[in-house]
């Protein structure tokens, strides 16, 4: 840090970087700063409400503790979100979540700059002293709506409307397949990859796509509620918020929602980093912990079915369940996971193979 | 009053320096006013977005770096502006020099050598005049309008590394995610200011606008592109060719755009992104104009449009204006720069009413 | 592959071309009167967020279909101002505009994305909008029938009318039609404030007709595609029609083609994804070669008019 300051004074040449470096970013009774760096807009409804939710939830369980948090929102994932990364750093903010996976590189090349900060990167995999990761284990949600799906739909197929073929697309993929066949056995699955996270037109014609073709269920890994609001429209059995309750945008066609709920580990980070306990490493919670809420099923589904979803999630709850529990096929048919091994974490974060019932994309 | 617009028998060059000047101070009065009214913090806005910037000295490399691929390219257009060539697929050639370094890159993958990074300069420089050549060619053997088949070939181009990073190049270690690996600390920029992230490519822009300006100012080159553009029925009398000068403005700018391509790729990228083209190719139309179309000009238009970028993201931390409020600053200051662009040929003259009742 | 797909896909065709196809009907009168104006995206996302709260706060989609046509109109008159009474650069201008139209639809939306509204409803009686066959001709809401419309009526207009032989003159040569006595800046001023209408109408097609609610850049590109399908359609309106529903076609039967496997899913989607700016490039080239570009291209495209006086 002192090299670093020294040589942006030598190049500065100027005295006007001295306040802004100065010493009162530790002073003991200034709250915390806490920065977030969103690749898309608060209002997105998905993914980066998500995690603005998350920061809203921080300030009001800690108080004065910490400041207003800040949110940068539409930072891409280039040499721009570095520069982003350092202006929160050196507005003194001790604390910063960097929430798409192409802020990697970046946070750990400022990280080394700004020892004294702790950042995490939600859904990366590059750690440092302190750089943490954190994800969520969306994929047990993505068990229970499989379950739901496995039980509801009439025709025995689902359709998947992803953004890129990354690990944790696929492991949502698979996931929602292997709880369906659990209940119907025939239960297939098609994704749909639309190379973009937000285009809302472009979802709701990859809805109308796959609807036609004779999928009565749907689910998407993309930020908004466009497909589901399709869903509605067509009036088939129904399909899942992401990221968000989205129940206002389709009343009949919401089953039920997989809510991202950031804000516990918001606390406790802050807290950590208040109290000088700050540690780095991996955090991958889900249903257990709190991070992954499974939200309000719709009233039209029976009693029996939510009973069944209940049980997956319970089970995966209370660890005696694990949907990646063999024995496994890939969707050749071949075994690829033996009885009563499961997958590991690395095993999933590495996910590229589809399991029995996807029919793959070219 | 009326108010009448008379030509001037010389472009003013009085009005051609002092009206970018105006419109970034007006952009500043009024966007302060308009953002009051609508119940945001205005004085605090233009004050994070222009002033800040400029007054920590922290934010000097992030102007730097942000500006040197805005002025290449930016230098590269206004040659081609003055030759009256409408070249506005400047972005799809940063592409193209950003995908021919990285092939370079990832082929030389695990080689060192001082001359791996050369060669991605060539070939980024080469990838862009290449991609330009395409209008270039349409132009002079078709007429097709240069304008229309440089902006289709951008949109294509972002294709092409959308699916070069989702398959051919990904990363094999990368999760699956889409986007190369990251190149090899040969095919890397040198930073030249330690401890900053100011890179090589920051120099190599003062001295491109610099070789710009000596070559469009002081020789037979730049004297044709000029007469070309201004006249090109005398220019043809003169002998100079337009279907060469058209060659020339399209390669020189692709050529330009391709190597801010390959030193963005090599220097703050360091792998290609599905997020590499930042609209900088965009951007840079803007530069040239506000540049007034003089590689000199174009520098500080460069720093200036920096200056916005920086100070948007700035303002975002400091007092929580959203993004959207940086694009609306930054077209206003190009639609007072545009509209102050008559007082440099025009003046406005009082116009008595006894005279337009007769007009 | 069954009758019922092929309406359905038909149909879905039929509502990503309509935004594509309002646009480029109004970028081609502009362009016609030797304006061209890139703005289109921006004007586009004005419609849209105008739309979107207009349906939001008033529940009246028809009210929304005309404000956001207002609102397009007041966009373009920025253009409008800046490159035909200042004669300032057009291609600056357009893409300043869009910078604009992007950023400002982003700010009046703000809070207004978590909000649902509703599509507008199909035109006819429910009998035959939802007719198994029927709905092929019925089962739309009244923006497509209005991009139908529109193009006959342009088309009309353009060849059948003394203004529309006017604004083609004003195109064509804007020095001659000066000398006429035609008010040149007038008329451009009438064709950029059309295209601005229409932009501002393709913006509402996107929260009435295809996804019912606001994001930010929700027009996601098509603004362009609508800039590509008027060279395409070498500025005629019914090559303008029939391509809007090959660019249509092509972004969708992607993601028909994925869901339902078969060869055409190994197509990448990157490829797809170009193929409208691609296959543009081609039309251009084909038209020069037969030199009809040459008779129907506006000669004036894109310059100002300076008359000496």
């Amino acid at each position: 840090m002192t090299i670093t300051r020294r040589n942006i004074l030598k190049i500065g040449g100027a005295a006007a970087a001295l306040p802004l470096l100065g010493s009162r970013a530790f002073a003991q009774s200034e709250p915390l700063k806490v920065g977030f760096m969103l690749i898309g807009t608060v209002n997105d409804n998905g993914w980066n409400f998500g995690h603005a939710t998350g920061a809203k939830f921080m300030k009001d369980a800690l108080g004065d503790a910490v400041a207003e948090p800040t949110i940068v929102e539409n930072v891409p994932e280039g040499p721009d979100c570095e520069r982003v990364l350092r202006e929160l750093a050196q507005s003194g903010h001790k604390l910063i979540f960097a929430t798409s996976f192409g802020y990697g590189d970046y946070v750990i090349k400022v990280a080394q700059q700004f020892p004294d900060v702790k950042f995490e990167h939600a859904t990366g995999y590059q750690r440092s002293d302190n750089v943490a990761t954190y994800n969520a284990r969306f994929h047990e949600g993505r068990a229970v709506c499989g379950t739901l799906a496995g039980h509801l739909s009439k025709t025995g197929k689902a359709g998947y409307i992803g953004s890129f073929p990354i690990p944790e697309v696929v492991m949502g993929i698979n996931a929602f397949v292997l709880a369906a066949r659990k209940v119907n056995p025939e239960f297939t699955i098609t994704p749909v990859y639309i190379s973009t996270w937000n285009d809302p037109a472009k979802e709701a014609d990859a809805a109308r796509a796959m609807i036609d073709q004779g999928i009565d269920v749907i689910a998407q890994h993309t930020d908004g509620p466009a497909a589901l609001q399709v869903a509605e429209e067509r009036g088939i059995v129904g399909g899942f918020g992401q990221g968000a309750d989205m129940s206002a945008f389709a009343p009949k066609a919401q089953l039920t929602s997989i809510i991202d709920n950031w804000g516990p580990h918001y606390v406790e980070a802050a807290e950590a980093v208040i109290a000088g306990t700050w540690t780095s490493g991996d955090r991958w919670p889900g249903l257990k912990e709190g991070e992954v809420v499974i939200g309000p099923y719709n009233e039209s589904i029976p009693a029996d079915v939510v009973a069944a979803a209940e049980a997956v999630k319970n089970g995966q709850i209370d660890g005696s369940f694990n949907i990646f529990t063999g024995p496994i096929n890939d969707h050749t048919g071949a075994e690829k996971v033996p009885a009563g091994v499961t997958l590991t974490d690395a095993e999933l974060l590495s996910m590229d193979w589809y399991v029995e019932g996807v029919n793959p994309p070219a | 009053m009326q108010f009448r617009l008379e030509k001037r028998p010389e472009p003013s060059k009085l009005m051609l320096y002092v009206t970018p000047v105006a419109s970034v101070l007006l952009t500043m009065l009024v966007g302060a006013i308009i953002f009051s009214l609508i119940g945001y913090d205005g004085v605090g806005a233009v004050r994070e977005i222009f002033l800040t910037p400029l007054t920590n000295s922290f934010k000097w490399q992030d102007l730097g770096v942000k500006a040197a691929p805005l002025i290449i390219i930016g230098v590269g257009l206004s040659i081609a502006y003055r030759a009256n060539v409408w070249n506005i697929g400047a972005e799809g050639q940063y592409v193209m020099g950003g995908l021919a370094a990285t092939g370079v890159a990832l082929a030389t993958y695990g080689m060192t050598g001082w001359w791996i990074l050369p060669l991605m300069m060539i070939a980024g420089i080469a990838g862009g005049a290449a991609y330009a050549a395409v209008p270039a060619l349409l132009k002079t053997r078709l007429g097709v309008n240069e304008i229309l088949t440089s902006l289709m070939l951008t949109y294509a181009s972002v294709q092409l590394i959308y699916y070069l990073v989702r398959a051919p190049w990904k990363d094999p270690m990368g999760m699956g995610f889409p986007q190369t690996r990251r190149f090899a600390a040969d095919a890397l920029l040198p930073n030249i200011i330690p401890g900053t992230i100011v890179h090589l490519g920051v120099p190599i822009a003062i001295v491109v606008a610099l070789i710009a300006w000596f070559v469009m100012s002081r020789s037979v080159f730049g004297y044709q592109m000029k007469v070309v553009g201004a006249a090109p029925h005398a220019a043809r009398y003169g002998g100079f060719s337009e279907n060469k000068t058209i060659w020339l403005a399209l390669l020189v700018s692709g050529a330009l755009a391709g190597l801010a391509g390959m030193l963005e790729v090599a220097g703050p990228f360091q792998r290609m992104v599905p997020g590499f083209p930042t609209n900088y190719g965009f951007t840079a139309i803007i530069v040239a104009f506000l540049g007034r179309l003089n590689p000199l000009g174009v520098i500080l238009a460069g720093i200036v449009m920096a200056i916005t970028f920086v100070g948007g993201e700035v303002a975002q931390t400091t007092i929580g204006l959203s993004s959207s409020a940086t694009g609306v600053f930054q077209s206003m200051m190009l639609f007072f720069l545009l509209a102050g662009d008559i007082l440099v040929r025009y003046r406005l003259k009082r116009v008595i009413p006894a005279q337009e009742a007769r007009a | 592959m069954n009758l019922d797909l092929l309406i359905a896909i038909f149909i879905t065709v039929v509502g990503a071309s309509t935004p594509i196809l309002i646009a480029a009907t109004g970028e081609l009168v502009v362009e016609k009167s030797g304006v061209l104006n890139l703005g289109v995206e921006g004007m586009m996302l004005v419609g849209a967020i105008t739309a979107f709260l207009v349906v939001f706060l008033t529940g009246q989609h028809y009210l929304a279909i005309v404000l956001a046509a207002g609102a397009g109109i007041a966009t373009s008159m920025i253009f409008g101002f800046l490159t035909l009474s200042l004669s300032a650069n057009q291609t600056a201008t357009g893409l300043a505009l869009t910078i604009f139209g992007t950023g400002f639809s982003a700010l009046a939306g703000q809070g207004y994305s978590a909000r649902p509204v509703t599509l507008l409803g199909p035109l006819f009686p429910a009998e035959l909008a939802t007719h198994p066959v029927l709905r092929i001709l019925f089962g739309y809401s009244a923006l497509v029938y209005f991009a139908l419309i529109m193009v006959v009526a342009v088309w009309w207009f353009l060849k059948k009318t003394r203004a529309g032989l006017i604004l083609r003159a004003v195109g064509e040569n804007d020095l001659s039609a000066h000398s006429i006595g035609y008010s040149v800046i007038g008329v451009r001023y009438a064709a950029v404030a059309f295209g601005g209408a229409m932009a501002g109408i393709a913006g509402a097609c996107f929260p009435l007709l295809l996804t019912p609610q606001w994001a930010e850049r929700m027009t996601a590109g098509r603004g362009w595609i609508a800039v590509a399908l008027v060279v395409f359609a070498s500025w005629r309106p019914f090559r303008l029609l029939a391509g809007a529903y090959l660019f249509g076609l092509v972004m969708t039967m992607e993601l028909y083609a994925k869901a339902g496997g078969g060869p055409l899913s190994a197509i990448p989607s990157e490829l797809w994804a170009a193929l409208p700016y691609l296959a543009t490039v081609v039309v251009l080239v084909l038209i020069s070669i037969r030199r009809d570009a040459s008779t129907n291209a506006p000669a004036c495209l894109g310059r100002p008019f300076l008359p000496s006086n």
